[in-house]
This record gives C-alpha cells, sequence and structure tokens, in this order.
C-alpha cells in the first residue's frame, strides 16, 4: 500500500497525526492505564474498598491456593472446550452442507445473524423459562419423547449444560456464517478442474475445500475461543453460578471477588491470569492466521 | 452449485433448513407468545397461536412499560448505545482514514491494526476494577456517561477495521484529483471520502450500537440506581419479582428487539466486522 501522494512530506506528517491521535490516546487512556492500575492493584490488599498496604505477590500466591478460583477455572474450561468444539463442528458442517444454490438459502442467511445478537443476558434470563422443570418447554418436548423431567436448573451437571446449550445456541450461525461466506469465496475453478479430473466429492473436500479453509477455521476457533473465555453472561442470568458454584465461571468468580467482597487486589491479580490464558492461545493460535490478514496488504 | 443434486439430497437439505430454521426462531418465539399470554394459559399445552388457541393480551406489556424503572432502562440504554456508538465511529473513522491512507514507518501500520484489534481480547473483567476505581474518583459511578466513554472503547476495533478496509477498497485516484483542484487533504476526506464511505459508516455505527446495548458486566459494576441499562434490569428482574413468564417475555423482548433489528439492518457488514476484518461475508 503506497502512501498518499500528499503536497508536502512534513504537512502529510502532521496530518496524518491529526487523524490516528485521538483513538491511540483514547486507548491508552481507557485500556493501558486501567491495565497499569490494576497491574498496580494487584500488589496491594484493599479492605472496605480502600488501598490499604502493599503485599507483594501474596494475592499472586492466593491463585494457586484458591479453592473456588480453580472451581471457576475449570468451570471455565470446560464451558470453552465443549462449547466451541459444538460450535465449530455444527457450523462449519451446516455451511458445508448448505454451500449450494438453494433457495430461501438468503433469508436463512439474515435469520441466522439474530442470535449473534440477542442479548446474552436476555438468552440466560430467558433460559430459566426454557429450561423451566416443570412443564417448561423443553422438559414437556423431552416428555413427549418418552424421557422425565431433566432437572435442567437444580442440578449441577445439567445447569451447565443448560448454559452450554444457551451458547452454542448464540454461536454456532457465528461459525456457520463466516464458514459460508469463506466457502462461498473459494474459486469456482478448482473444483471444477478436479470434477473433470474425476475426483470423488470426498476428495475434493479432503484436498481441496479443507485445506483452502483451514486459516479461515483457525480464525475462527481463535475468535471464538477468545470470545468463550470472557463467558459471565448467560450463567449469570440463568443461573447466578449455581447450584453451588456448579457454573460459577471465571469472570462471574472474579467479579464476586471484586464487587462483592471488594477484594479487589486480589480480584486484580485474578483478572490478569485470564488475561495470562487468552494471550497464550491468541500467540498459539495466531501464528496459524497470519496469511489471513497478510493477504489483505496491511 | 457445482454437483448435480439428487433429490433424496435436496429433501434432506430442505429438512435440515427447517430444523435450523426452528432451533433458531424457537426462542424468539417463545419470549413473543409468552408475553402476550393470559398467566391461566402460561402453562396450559397446545397454547401456540394466539387467537385461535388462546386470547392474546397486551396487558403485561402495557404494565411493563408503566414501570418507570424499565422506561428509564430503556432511555439509558438508548443513550449510552447513541453516545458510545458516535463516539467510537468519530474515533474510529478517522484512524481508519489515517491506518488506509498513510503510511506509519516500516511496520507502522500492520502494527497498529492489530494494535487496535487486541482490545477485543482483553477479557472486559481484567478492567473492571480499575474502571470501577477510576470512575469512583471521578465521581461518574452509576452515570451513563461513564458507560458511554467504556463501550466506545470496547467497539473502537470495529469502525477502524471496516473502514479502512473500506477505504482501501476506494479508488485513490478520486482524491488526488480533489488534490489537483486545490483540495487540502481534511477536504478530501471530508467531501470525498466520507460521502462514498457513508452506507459502511452507518452499518458501523448500527453495529456499534447493538454491541453497547448489549453489554453487560460493566454496566453491572458501575450502575446503581439512575444509570441501570436494560441488560441489568433483566439480570436482577427474577429474584424481585419471581418468575413470571409474561414479564420475562417483555422484558426479553423490550431488550432483545433494538440489536436485533440493528443486526438485520447492518446485515452486509456484519461478518467483517465479527471476524475483525478476515472475512468479508
Amino acid at each position: 500500500m503506497n502512501a498518499a501522494e500528499a503536497p508536502t512530506l512534513r504537512k502529510t506528517d502532521r496530518t496524518k497525526l491529526f487523524f490516528i491521535l485521538p483513538a491511540v490516546v483514547w486507548i491508552v487512556i481507557f485500556t493501558l492505564f486501567p491495565l497499569l492500575y490494576a497491574l498496580y492493584t494487584s500488589f496491594f490488599s484493599f479492605r472496605f474498598g480502600r488501598l490499604n498496604q502493599f503485599v507483594g505477590g501474596t494475592n499472586f500466591v492466593r491463585l494457586f491456593t484458591d479453592d473456588n478460583l480453580h472451581n471457576g477455572l475449570r468451570v471455565t474450561l470446560v464451558f470453552v472446550v465443549i462449547t466451541v468444539t459444538l460450535q465449530m463442528l455444527l457450523g462449519f458442517s451446516l455451511a458445508l452442507l448448505l454451500n449450494r444454490e438453494m433457495r430461501g438459502k438468503n433469508v436463512l442467511r439474515a435469520l441466522m445473524v439474530l442470535p449473534l445478537f440477542a442479548t446474552p443476558v436476555a438468552m440466560g434470563y430467558l433460559g430459566i423459562t426454557l429450561f423451566y422443570e416443570i412443564n417448561g418447554p423443553i422438559n414437556a418436548l423431552l416428555a413427549a419423547l418418552g424421557w422425565g423431567a431433566v432437572p435442567w436448573l437444580s442440578n449441577p451437571f445439567w445447569a451447565t449444560v443448560a448454559i452450554m446449550v444457551i451458547d452454542v445456541w448464540q454461536w454456532t450461525p457465528f461459525v456457520f456464517l463466516v464458514s459460508l461466506a469463506a466457502l462461498q469465496g473459494l474459486p469456482p475453478d478448482l473444483f471444477e478442474a478436479a470434477e473433470v479430473d474425476g475426483a470423488s466429492s470426498w476428495q475434493s473436500f479432503r484436498q481441496l475445500t479443507l485445506p483452502l479453509m483451514t486459516p479461515i477455521l483457525w480464525l475462527i476457533l481463535l475468535l471464538r475461543l477468545v470470545e468463550a473465555f470472557k463467558v459471565f453472561d448467560i450463567p449469570t442470568s440463568l443461573t447466578l453460578g449455581g447450584p453451588g458454584r456448579a457454573t460459577e465461571v471465571y469472570s462471574l468468580f472474579t467479579y464476586r471477588t471484586a464487587l462483592r467482597f471488594f477484594d479487589h487486589g486480589y480480584a486484580s491479580a485474578q483478572g490478569f491470569l485470564l488475561l495470562l490464558i487468552v494471550s497464550l492461545i491468541v500467540a498459539l493460535i495466531f501464528r496459524q492466521i497470519r496469511t489471513v490478514y497478510q493477504e489483505e496488504g496491511n | 452449485m457445482r454437483r448435480k443434486t439428487s433429490p433424496v439430497q435436496r429433501i434432506l437439505t430442505s429438512g435440515v433448513m427447517a430444523l435450523v430454521l426452528l432451533w433458531v426462531l424457537f426462542p424468539f418465539y417463545w419470549a413473543f407468545v409468552n408475553s402476550i399470554k393470559q398467566p391461566a394459559d402460561t402453562f396450559r399445552p397446545g397454547a401456540w397461536v394466539p387467537f385461535w388457541q388462546f386470547q392474546p393480551t397486551l396487558e403485561h406489556w402495557i404494565a411493563e412499560l408503566s414501570i418507570l424503572e424499565t422506561r428509564h432502562a430503556l432511555l439509558n440504554s438508548t443513550v449510552i448505545a447513541l453516545g458510545a456508538a458516535t463516539l467510537s465511529v468519530l474515533l474510529g473513522t478517522a484512524a481508519a482514514y489515517a491506518l488506509a491512507r498513510f503510511r506509519f514507518g516500516k511496520e507502522g501500520n500492520a502494527n497498529l491494526t492489530t494494535w487496535f484489534l487486541s482490545q477485543r481480547i482483553l477479557p472486559p473483567v481484567v478492567v473492571v476494577i480499575p474502571f470501577f476505581l477510576i470512575m469512583r474518583q471521578l465521581q461518574l459511578l452509576d452515570n451513563v456517561f461513564a458507560l458511554m466513554l467504556l463501550n466506545a472503547t470496547f467497539t473502537l476495533p470495529f469502525p477502524v477495521i471496516i473502514l479502512s478496509q473500506m477505504i482501501r477498497e476506494l479508488p485513490k485516484e478520486l482524491e488526488e484529483a480533489a488534490y489537483v483542484d486545490g483540495a487540502t487533504i481534511f477536504q478530501g476526506f471530508l467531501q470525498v471520502v466520507l460521502p462514498l464511505l457513508l452506507p459502511g459508516l452507518v452499518a458501523t455505527w448500527i453495529i456499534c450500537m447493538a454491541f453497547s446495548w448489549n453489554e453487560f458486566l460493566l454496566a453491572l459494576s458501575l450502575t446503581t440506581k439512575s444509570a441501570i441499562p436494560m441488560p441489568v434490569i433483566i439480570a436482577g428482574a427474577e429474584h424481585t419479582r419471581g418468575v413470571q413468564f409474561w414479564y420475562v417475555g417483555v422484558r426479553v423482548l423490550l431488550t432483545m428487539l433494538p440489536p436485533i433489528v440493528f443486526a438485520l439492518l447492518a446485515q452486509r457488514y456484519i461478518i467483517r466486522g465479527l471476524t475483525l476484518g478476515a472475512v468479508k461475508g
């Protein structure tokens, strides 16, 4: 990408700063500064929301011994692994199946956007009625299929499943829509050539579709993982982390540490552990998707 | 498209499509149908189609909308979403133009873009504590203005990435012709680029509004009373009044309808936005 051929270089230099600086300063004030402030906070103990005393690495040591935190981490990991796997498999399969000319496809595509923008908190709240144990619609359907009533929200296992079902409902369309868009961007002549050469559908899938889609699939996976680790809204409104701590995801636990128990220093340390985990995942996967962005030419 | 599809295959695909639609749309219909049911009809089996299977009513809508807290929350959500999206698009458009048309050192443009996008990686719970402490210091707790600023921050990556790509797709010759005619860079930006960018600009603004409207964690942490937006109202609702299906339906729809309508309006740009520019859609 060439620079704009503007009158004089020096003038351009000042102009380009005028355009970019507001956003840069904004991010420094509202992201970088708070992050540094959080780091500073994490070395102090707080009592009643007041900075109390310097405690060195104590808050970070607590990360290793706090069973409730480990519970939050475990709940979140299970949630992330299962929901993201399901979303990837379902979304991509569906995109493959519907990647052809057919009636109603545009309507389907438009409607698939709806879950992505359905307020997650509201979905969790609606879930209370969807998963209602006595005569709720889901249990009514299960009863019609000859199953007994599932104790969705009162049983630790089923409560976890309920949260996952809503998340899968919400985000499978994302994998579907992005995969479908990418599938339709693949060069059709390659597939025609393969067909002329007598390749079976399975062969052209294994040797053309899959390799061509791999970078995009990595990208979708990355975006989903990052987003899934932030999970907070659905468990907060559907189960409030319960029963017990069965659905107390990481962010919910940290939120409670910070704003229920006002243990700001420790909550900040928890926040950094989460940031570390997410950053590691990004670092691991980013290498795979670098090519996707480089083709853009930035 | 490429291969001939057999009738069996076509029936199979249509079947799958119907199931998918049912699965995607059911929760919305469930919320709607409950919002217009009399409490007595709530658990009555086979009450699915209004007028035919049950007598619908708007009383729960009217009752909910007459609650001052709800109206206030709707207003707060609107103010926050409008303000945050506008701020975000203003800052983002300028930055997008800079990234698309100027050069910042050898790898500067790519690095700056990545830096802006990395915003979406940050789990909000990491910065909730400093935001809380800072806003308390500035006496901005329970103030819609604080949420406006923070939502603008978290949505900033969308205009930056969507619009910088769009500007790159515009032919540079148009601006250069304007320069030849004596226009300054600012005039070129305002009079040549912005008008061409308008559809994308509006779509991005709408996407930012939807995200700000749906944001929950920061809203929950930074509001206590007068600045509470819809998502926070909804989160506490079942504990104050119990699970009344009809009110759940009304509140869920009041909360979800605006972002859903926004999403349908900005349809074309959503994939590009959500994949941070990697897939055009």
